[in-house]
């Protein structure tokens, strides 16, 4: 039971990532559509980081950045030519699928992808805490990032509601003139919230290649960044519920994957689908989601 | 002595329009200066510039000695200058306290929450302004959210406040509160500037006042100088003070009759118009018009009650048969509404009648119909556009209005629901609309006219009834009208 | 000032902003500029890898256009865009954002499957009709679903849309694993189809009639659009809800039509696919289809007739790209590289500057 959890923590610590990146992005008031594309990117920097310097750090450093730089792509479409943040963000999505695929081979010079082979980050014990019964092995002894994962909702859920940067962000979802007519520009706010969202989903996709599997493939992602912006949402743009969410989502994967251990005579493919059919279930449930940011998606006006 | 506030030779263009045409302007502390003016007169885009919302292409501002260039809000508001919009600049998700701190360095990169609801709190209390920190912008009535920006300009030590239209959204008694906010401030020696375009206020408050017109200065004068005549006169730039001939109660059978509609903020009233006459409702915009409109019109269920038309029964009929049966609506929201800006003018006057006869032919649309009908509305209703494929959005407001006006008054309905149809438009324009109205009742149609402006309303009804809360507070003919009875009617709401 | 409403009549966005595309002047003109950016920034990358941009694009074209069977093959690949995109695009005019093609494209290949493999011996000549009215039946279905979700719980139908198309995918692979799969295979795949399932040629060309279709949808999708009053009610509720609603319309209604039109397409793209391609129904044979639609929906500028050289362009992109990797060595997959920088240029470059 405690590997099942523990398994459950670690399938949903990229989309936890992502989804903390994307709560930044929507709040700010642009769709994060683009969080796939990001975890891509950071998948690949991650990656290619740490197998060209052989360090794992650099290798995260390479995932900011290259998970920013989509990010950066996005917010100069869709917050700065005001293009309609749905279709940049899935265009985006396109674009990273292939400069991860051509870069990959590119930089190998001959035709055929990078071999990467890397060691998948390993646990980090906490001294002390990781002895405690039951609680201990289930949540200190874990690899970096997911204490980064954990770490970052606590961060997020206080520079959101306790700073100032914080609530000139949330003023920029809900409303772009005040956040003008209060001395900020509304459109810078928005560029950096999409820029660092791409940072902080690139962590998420550094997690599969750094921690996870210790390689990239082309599309390793599969879907994931889509399954992070569907749990922001059903979490409703909170960072905690957040991450109950993709813990929901994790469980529901482990147990996938443990299913032939437990003979249950459901098809895996059935399974596959549980966090999707989840996911529309709470949609379905809460019904209008009341408590969107009341400015997301709307362009800036020209002038500001 | 220097003055406060020194604004010399302001200009400013938009596009073809020259919206300040070379204003000079001062202020003092303690002083509230009215700026009064007609729409379009070129005042709210003077506070802009003064504000750093909008760069003037010519002119020079001082404050307190110093010039004020090239600033952006954040500059104007370092400088003690705060300006509260006629549509408030608030994020109704947030409290009160939120909104106060929010791009207020004051309040601490990490928000130093509570010190600042004590502050929030206090100051309240010093100017009598009731506001709670934790309190939701959503859940506050508007007169109490205009004193949020308030409150937010005291507290950031504003020696000079601005205040564009503050009066538009309140009823009597909140304007009443409002006037003895403004004379405490000035009593702490602030400067206020007071747009407005209504003359009773500025008599009251006002201890001088600037009158704009196209763009210009039309006249400056110390209030007890001068008389609201004076005033109304440099304001239009002519003698206003014809009235309109009073009209003989019309006789005709009831044509449109409604009987204790209610739906969500709305009703139960009932009432009756018949052919050939006018039903002004007047009210503080938020009282349950759009309610009402929308639900005569068909786009909001009613929950009871009965709506009749020459006989037939509406309550249960879609928008679309409520055109057919003779029901024309003019909707406030000219962009997103009454009109699709980004669509062409043929299309806009065939908008609610696409499925009929001569636009439609079987499945098909008929192109050479509908270019034929909008040249013949464009020539009848003088619909200025260069064709009828050209953009509604190239149009002026007054030539919008005119689409709007032309398609529902062209189908000769049997009534008509209007609502703020002469909003935002100049004098010709609006003298427009009204001559198209009044010619409508002449061929007997009924009419509901609701407009938050009280004047429009008395000018062009038959008889008058005053909506508060969604009901109807009191139906009078128009010669017994009596302003300090409306006057409370429109205050039926509590602050 | 003067265009000022209300404040309590200014509408709080019902809508998720629908696409505010630039029409008319010069729209042609900022649309060709895009591609020329994004195919300079394609030779930038080529340079990069350290082979010669021209050459690189000369074999790119060559491969795609080179010959009668190049030319087939691209029209093949631009078949499913055209079908699926001109759908997408009609949408967007409604002011309906789907991006369900993904699943509805993989659905519509099982339904055509499930049919041209279980035909009933007699009539033989209605196979290919039957399957592909099966395939647009289940995109439909499938679109469908999503309008329901979307229209009855009023759930973002990007979420619902989005969502069902993994559920779809995995769908397909069910039926493969199960009722429609070959045993034995080894991997996910249904029997060979007869003969007779197999969707016509073009005669010279190595294209399936599946490009026909498409082009007659999506001709027909385009008058419909501007010459009927069902298109006109489509027109107005993607430019404003309020406005729709003002004119009697009802965009329930719309939205529903929009859909199931949209849905259809997307399905009778993944039948086209299976019985013009495939000849089986193998799993992961729509991939990326569905999502590309949507950016080539965009490349036409949701002009349904105007998507036929959108797509055509990316058919031609992608039928080049093995070519080009074969011959000069650059990776194929610069073609996504140049298909998502022209989007993103083109949106950039088309958004209408109210």
């Amino acid at each position: 039971m405690i590997e099942f959890l523990e398994a459950a923590i670690r399938i949903a610590t990229p989309l936890m990532l992502a989804a903390l990146g994307g709560i930044l992005s929507e709040r700010a008031g642009v769709f994060a559509v683009g969080l796939e594309g990001m975890m891509l990117m950071g998948a690949f920097g991650g990656a290619v980081g740490a197998w060209a310097t052989g360090s794992a750090l650099a290798g995260l450093a390479l995932a900011i950045v290259c998970g920013a730089a989509i990010g950066l792509v996005v917010a100069i479409v869709a917050v700065g030519y005001r293009a309609d943040h749905m279709v940049t963000g899935l265009t985006a999505n396109i674009l990273a699928a292939g400069l991860t695929a051509y870069l990959m081979r590119v930089l190998s010079g001959g035709g055929r992808p990078i071999a990467i082979h890397l060691t998948p980050l390993p646990p980090w014990p906490i001294p002390g805490l990781a002895q405690i019964p039951m609680v201990g092995p289930l949540l200190f002894v874990h690899p970096p990032l997911t204490y980064l994962a954990i770490l970052g909702c606590f961060a997020l859920a206080f520079f959101l509601g306790r700073t100032q940067a914080g609530l000139t962000l949330r003023a920029a979802g809900e409303s772009p003139e005040t956040v003008l007519a209060s001395g900020a520009e509304p459109l810078r706010v928005r560029m950096l919230a999409v820029t660092a969202c791409g940072g902080i989903a690139g962590i998420g996709g550094a997690v599969l290649s750094l921690q996870q599997v210790g390689t990239f493939t082309d599309g390793m992602t599969s879907g994931r960044g889509y399954l992070a912006l569907a749990s922001l949402i059903v979490a409703r743009w909170n960072p905690f519920a957040a991450a109950i969410a993709c813990l929901a989502f994790g469980a529901a994967e482990a147990f996938e994957l443990r299913m032939e251990e437990f003979g249950l005579p459901v098809s895996s493919y059935i399974v596959q689908m549980a966090p999707y059919l989840i996911a529309l279930a709470v949609l379905a449930v809460l019904g209008r989601a009341s408590r969107m940011p009341a400015a997301i998606g709307q362009p800036l006006p020209w002038d500001q | 002595m220097t003055a406060l506030l020194e604004m010399r030779g302001i200009v400013r263009t938009f596009g073809a329009v020259r919206a300040n045409d070379g204003v000079d302007l001062t202020l003092d502390g303690g002083e509230i200066l009215g700026l009064l003016g007609e729409n379009g007169s070129g005042k709210s885009t003077l506070m802009k510039v003064l504000f750093g919302l909008v760069a003037p292409d010519a002119g020079s501002i001082v404050l307190r000695g110093q010039p004020l260039v090239g600033h952006r809000p954040a500059g104007a508001m370092a400088r003690g200058v705060a300006m509260i919009h006629q549509h408030f600049m608030l994020v109704d998700a947030m409290t009160v306290v939120e909104n106060v701190m929010l791009g207020w360095p004051e309040a601490g990169r990490i928000l130093r929450r509570r010190e600042m609801a004590k502050r929030v709190r206090e100051e309240s209390l010093r100017y009598g302004l009731g506001l709670d920190p934790d309190a939701l912008i959503a859940d506050l009535p508007l007169g109490r959210r205009q004193r949020v920006e308030i409150l937010k300009a005291v507290l950031r030590d504003a020696e000079l406040l601005i205040l564009d239209e503050p009066t538009s959204n309140l009823a009597p008694s909140e304007v009443a509160e409002l006037l003895s906010i403004l004379r405490r401030l000035r009593a702490e020696g602030k400067g206020i500037v007071f747009i407005t375009h209504k003359l009773p206020e500025v008599l009251e408050v006002c201890d001088r006042v600037v009158v704009l017109r196209l763009g210009r200065v039309a006249g400056r004068a110390r209030v007890g100088d001068v008389t609201r005549a004076d005033l109304a006169t440099m304001m239009v730039g002519r003698d206003v003070t014809t009235p309109h001939a009073p009209r003989i109660a019309p006789q005709g059978a009831i044509r449109l009759s409604v009987d204790r509609l209610a739906g969500r903020s709305l009703g139960p009233l009932s009432f009756e118009i018949r052919a050939g006459e006018v039903l002004g409702v007047a009210g503080v915009d938020g009282n349950g018009q759009l309610e009402l409109v929308e639900t005569l019109a068909g786009l909001r269920p009613a929950s009871e009650g009965s709506i009749r038309l020459d006989g037939h029964e509406l309550t249960r009929l879609a928008v679309a048969e409520r055109v057919g049966a003779g029901l024309a609506y003019m909707p406030a929201d000219r962009g997103q509404t009454a009109l699709v800006k980004s669509m062409s003018v043929a299309e806009n006057l065939m908008l609610r009648d696409s499925r009929r006869s001569p636009f439609a032919s079987g499945a098909f649309l008929s192109s050479a119909s509908i270019a034929r009908e909008a040249n013949a509305l464009m020539r009848a209703y003088d619909i200025r556009a260069p064709a009828p494929e050209t953009s509604a959005a190239r149009l002026s407001g007054g030539n919008q209005q005119k689409i709007v006006v032309a398609r529902e008054l062209d189908r000769k309905p049997a009534a008509l629901v209007a609502h703020q149809p002469a909003w935002g438009l100049d004098p010709g324009a609006t003298r427009f609309v009204i001559d198209q109205t009044l010619a409508l009742r002449e061929a007997g149609a009924a009419i509901l006219y609701v407009s938050s402006e009280l004047e429009e309303v008395l000018d062009i009804s038959d008889r008058i009834a005053v909506m508060a809360d969604g009901r109807f507070l009191g139906i009078r003919p128009r010669a017994e009208a009596d302003l300090a009875e409306i006057g409370l009617w429109m205050s039926g709401r509590a602050a | 000032m003067t265009e000022a409403v209300p404040p309590d009549l200014r509408t709080s966005a019902p809508r998720i902003a629908s696409l505010r595309l630039a029409t008319g002047e010069g729209i042609a003109l900022r649309i060709v500029v895009a591609v020329i950016l994004s195919l300079v920034s394609s030779a930038a990358l080529v340079a990069l890898s350290g082979h010669n941009p021209l050459a690189a694009f000369v074999a790119l074209a060559k491969g795609a256009a080179g010959s009668p069977h190049q030319i087939g093959v691209a029209l093949n690949r631009a078949t499913p865009y055209l079908l699926a995109g001109s759908g997408v695009a009609f949408c967007f005019r409604a002011g309906v954002i789907n991006i369900g093609a993904e699943g509805q494209i993989a659905v519509g290949g099982l339904g055509a499957a499930a049919v041209a493999l279980h035909w009933p011996h007699f009539a033989p000549w209605l196979v290919v009709p039957a399957s592909l009215i099966g395939a647009a039946l289940f995109g439909a279905l499938w679109s469908g679903i999503a309008a329901a979700i979307h229209l009855g719980r009023r759930v973002h139908e990007v979420l619902v849309t989005l969502l069902l198309n993994f559920v779809g995918l995995l769908l397909v692979q069910e039926a493969l694993a199960g009722p429609l799969g070959q045993f034995g295979a080894g991997f996910l795949q249904s029997p060979l189809m007869p003969r007779g399932a197999w969707l016509w040629k073009l005669p010279g060309l190595d294209a399936h009639i599946g490009f026909i279709f498409a082009l007659v949808a999506a001709a027909a999708l385009s008058v419909t659009l501007w010459r009927t009053p069902f298109g006109f009610a489509i027109r107005v509720a993607g430019r404003s809800r309020h406005a729709a609603a003002y004119a009697g319309f009802s965009i329930s209604r719309l939205t529903w039509a929009a859909m199931l039109l949209s849905g259809a397409l997307a399905g009778l793209a993944g039948g086209v696919e299976v019985l013009g391609i495939h000849h089986r129904l193998i799993e992961g044979f729509s991939l990326g289809f569905g999502f590309k639609a949507v950016t080539v929906a965009l490349l036409g500028a949701v002009e349904p007739l105007a998507v036929a050289p959108a797509a055509l362009f990316v058919g031609l992109l992608e039928a080049g790209s093995l070519s080009m990797q074969r011959q000069i060595g650059v990776p194929s997959a610069l073609v996504v590289v140049i298909e998502g920088l022209t989007m993103l240029f083109i949106l950039a470059a088309t958004v209408r500057r109210a």
